[in-house]
């Protein structure tokens, strides 16, 4: 297991790194951030000063190099837009997204397991089809416009909620739902099929013999087993909605990493740029090792190898 | 050519499902004399000196006063928290501190504050964002008596009061003590202003809160202003700032497109204004062959021939619509010095296509447009060159990707716009784009620099003029430029706020008012 570990933590770090750098170099390419610093209208002495202040000068493998040295020590460095260190900026932007995607996941949950545990009880039943079709809805529905629509009926017909920002729990209601909502097909699918594979299967039929039934055999005999893929599949859910809630955290104003990262994107500050792919590609690899390892633990065959 | 301007899918779909929908709706603010504006873009620092942005600017004309202002009706540079001053010759000028302003911490401004105002900005680690302009022109400044402050300058420099009015708030002494290049303007330090409004909170990109300063100087053109308190918004999305407004969650949007605007202003809680804009839109073509030695466009005849090819009246008309207006020179109309009288190129697509035959291009060519804003109307300008026989390759990309290319001379051509710093002075617009060593330069024409430059080192306001004559003559009869249109800007407010729409542009909130109706 600890070889497992460290192999998934390598190539973890590995893919990290070519990431990173692929974007350092685009960026140095494909844009001019001393430009950007300065602002679209500033004079040409000011974008000078910028570039030399800033070492935007020097070879682009140099300023990797050095922007490396300091990230392996733990100094982030300073973004260039913000004018504050990364790592703090991080850490204000990461609790709205922490609180988001927990609160969406568990909209998620509370949606997609019922609805799924529904359909797979009463296959080709109407529970079913209702089943299907929001799953299919929820997927074909784009982020900005439920995010649109919730906003228009929620806030702004009926004033329930806030239209945007991020200070109390009120705020984190409607983007949860809109976040949420998007992984429910999956999950709701995953667990309607996991669900009739696991209830077709002998051991169940042995539990049924044995006078398990209701809630006691779906929950105590079958889900254990039908959970395992589920799991992976939340894990990985997690992982979109902590580096993918871009459009939901701009629909909504919430300063989240999303939107840190866009803006970031936008006024070429590189460090934060950088640093948030790392955390983005870390907290992946992170969370799919984490599904793998309470995988092995919900299955002893997993476990015994 | 009647098309309209495009609005993202999404703000379209608010405004329009929002009609069906609507609902009581309640001021954010007119209660508790609050006004709630919402920013496109975060602010990450209250302090001018250390802030490029729109938004700053927006926020300094409240939180801070300079020596001199921008007068909202004149658009001319006036004393502010001076006095009064005096041009003792072409590179001296001595200006008279006003003896009742005070900071916002209750002490009274000083000489020696004004003193150290720009001691700190000249020095070079104190990394301020003005810094490199305001040491192009600014050698020293002393103190000459209690109240009087003598600035010595490198060159006669006419620019000196706009520079200090829209880029220098005066400072305390000793304000930035202790701290260090580029960490001042995150040093966690309440700004200590002298403008009518002090900040009451700060929170980076969610919201500032400002409150009325009740020890203001009596004597202001900005003195008594009606608002009580203002809180600056930062909503990104524009379709969600137009959900805050029904919501009664903002008072005022500002930069709304013209569609988004027609489809929200008919609704009942919702008033639209209109104003003017110094930012003018234009097309640079390579006359000196930067990108390529030998482009279609260091040819002259090329040149003038798109200058006939584009339809700017329909465009401007139909796309940018309100109060913009086709522009023939390279500068906005309202700016001092924009008085040329040389060639204009009336849409002549019959004569666009001789001049291309007369060139040696009866087939056309090809050739890459670049854009990063409007891009309806770059479309259209591509569909107006392709009816001459050009076949153009419309490059849409971000900005920070425009300016990358742009900056390395690589453009045939591009469709931009300048915003002049809401300045109303040729020099912020003609004097950038055509000086020597500037990035937006593409014409390698030294004479034309020379003018330019000659226009920026001259005070006397009649030489000047007549340099600014000849070098935008110059420009229109070189057809470096196709100059395009100025801006309109479209505000939406909630009922009952009075806010006088601003002929530059930048809104000055200490103008705002709720009405009692």
């Amino acid at each position: 297991m600890f070889n497992y570990i460290l192999r998934r933590g390598l190539m973890a770090l590995l893919v990290a790194l070519t990431v990173s750098f692929g974007t350092f170099a685009l960026f140095h390419f494909a844009t001019d951030p001393a430009q950007t610093i300065a602002g679209e209208d500033a004079p040409q002495e000011m974008v000078d000063d910028i570039r030399e202040q800033y070492g935007f000068d020097r070879p682009v493998s140099v300023q990797y190099g050095d922007w490396l040295g300091s990230a392996l020590q733990g100094d982030f460095g300073q973004s260039y837009f913000w004018k504050q260190p990364v790592v703090e900026l991080i850490k204000e932007h990461a609790k709205v997204t922490i609180v988001l995607a927990l609160s969406a996941l568990g909209v998620t949950i509370l949606i997609a397991l019922p609805l799924g545990i529904s359909a797979a009880l009463k296959p080709n039943s109407w529970v079913d089809r209702f089943a299907l079709s929001t799953a299919v809805s929820a997927q074909a529905i784009p982020n900005f416009w439920l995010g649109l629509m919730l906003i228009i009926l929620f806030s702004v017909t009926f004033p329930i909620f806030p239209v945007s920002g991020d200070a109390t729990w009120k705020h984190y209601v409607l983007p949860a739902l809109v976040l949420g909502a998007s992984s429910v097909p999956a999950v709701m699918r995953l667990t309607r099929t996991g669900l009739l594979d696991v209830l077709s299967s002998d051991y169940i039929r042995t539990a049924r013999a044995k006078g398990f039934v209701g809630y006691r055999l779906i929950l105590q005999q079958a889900m254990r087993n039908a959970l395992l893929p589920i799991v992976s599949v939340l894990a990985v859910q997690l992982g979109h909605k902590l580096g993918g809630s871009v459009v939901t955290e701009s629909v909504f104003s919430m300063n989240g990493l999303g939107r840190l990262a866009v803006e970031s994107i936008f006024n070429s500050d590189i460090p934060t740029v950088q640093s948030l792919i790392l955390i983005f590609v870390l907290t992946f690899v992170l969370l799919t090792l984490a599904a793998d390892l309470i995988n092995a633990w919900l299955d002893p065959r997993i476990r015994m190898g | 050519m009647r098309t309209r301007t495009p609005v993202p899918f999404k703000n379209r779909l608010i405004s329009l499902v929002v009609a069906g929908l609507l609902p009581v709706c309640a001021n954010a603010g007119k209660d508790d004399n609050t006004l709630v504006v919402a920013f496109e873009k975060p602010l990450t620092t209250v302090d001018r000196l250390y802030s490029i942005q729109r938004e700053g600017l927006i926020l300094s004309r409240l939180t801070d006063d300079g020596l001199f202002y921008v007068n909202p009706d004149s658009l001319e540079f006036e004393p502010l928290a001076a006095e009064s001053y005096e041009w003792v010759d072409e590179t001296t000028l001595d200006v008279t501190v006003r003896d009742d302003v005070r900071f916002h911490d209750g002490s009274k401004l000083t000489a020696d504050d004004v003193v150290y105002t720009f001691e700190w900005v000249l020095d070079d680690e104190s990394d301020t964002s003005r810094g490199p302009v305001i040491q192009s022109w600014l050698e020293s400044v002393e103190k000459t008596g209690p109240r009087t402050v003598r600035f010595n300058l490198h060159l006669p420099y006419p620019m000196a009061l706009r520079d200090m009015a829209i880029s220098i708030p005066v400072r305390k002494e000793g304000t930035y003590e202790g701290a260090d290049g580029m960490d001042n303007a995150a040093e966690d330090r309440p700004l200590n202003g002298i403008g009518p409004y002090r900040i009451k909170e700060f929170s980076a990109g969610r919201e500032i809160v400002i409150e009325r300063f009740e020890g203001y100087y009596h004597t202001s053109p900005k003195a008594n202003p009606a608002i009580e308190t203002m809180v600056f918004r930062v909503i990104p999305d524009q379709g969600t700032q137009q959900a805050e407004l029904l919501s009664g969650g903002i008072d005022m949007m500002m930069g709304v497109p013209p569609d988004v605007a027609d489809n929200i202003s008919h609704l009942p809680g919702v008033e639209r204004k209109e104003g003017n804009d110094i930012r003018i839109g234009y097309i640079t073509l390579d006359a000196a062959g930067y990108s390529d030695p030998d482009s279609p466009f260091t040819n002259l005849k090329v040149r003038q021939a798109i200058n006939h090819a584009i339809n700017r009246e329909e465009i401007t008309r139909y796309l940018v619509r309100g109060s913009a207006e086709v522009v023939p020179y390279a500068c906005h109309p309202r700016q001092f010095g924009c008085n040329a009288d040389g060639p204009v190129y009336p849409y002549n697509p019959e004569k666009a296509k001789q001049l291309l035959k007369e060139a040696g291009f009866p087939n056309g060519f090809s050739f890459k447009l670049w854009a990063y804003r409007e891009k309806i109307i770059a479309e259209a300008v591509v569909s107006d060159l392709k009816a001459i026989g050009l076949d153009v390759d419309l490059r849409f990309v971000k900005l920070n990707v425009f300016a990358k290319v742009r900056n390395d001379k690589d453009m045939e051509a591009f469709f931009a716009s300048y915003g002049s710093g809401g300045t109303a002075d040729a020099s912020a617009s003609t004097g950038v784009h055509f000086a020597a060593g500037s990035a937006r330069n593409y014409t390698d024409d030294e004479e034309l620099a020379e003018t330019v430059l000659a226009a920026e080192r001259t005070i006397d306001p009649l030489e000047r003029k007549r340099l600014y004559r000849e070098a935008l003559n110059r420009i229109a009869e070189q057809a470096y430029w196709v100059p395009m249109f100025s801006y309109s800007q479209n505000y939406l407010l909630s009922p009952g706020l009075e806010f006088p729409v601003p002929k530059d542009g930048v809104p000055r909130f200490w103008q705002a008012s709720w009405s009692d109706q």
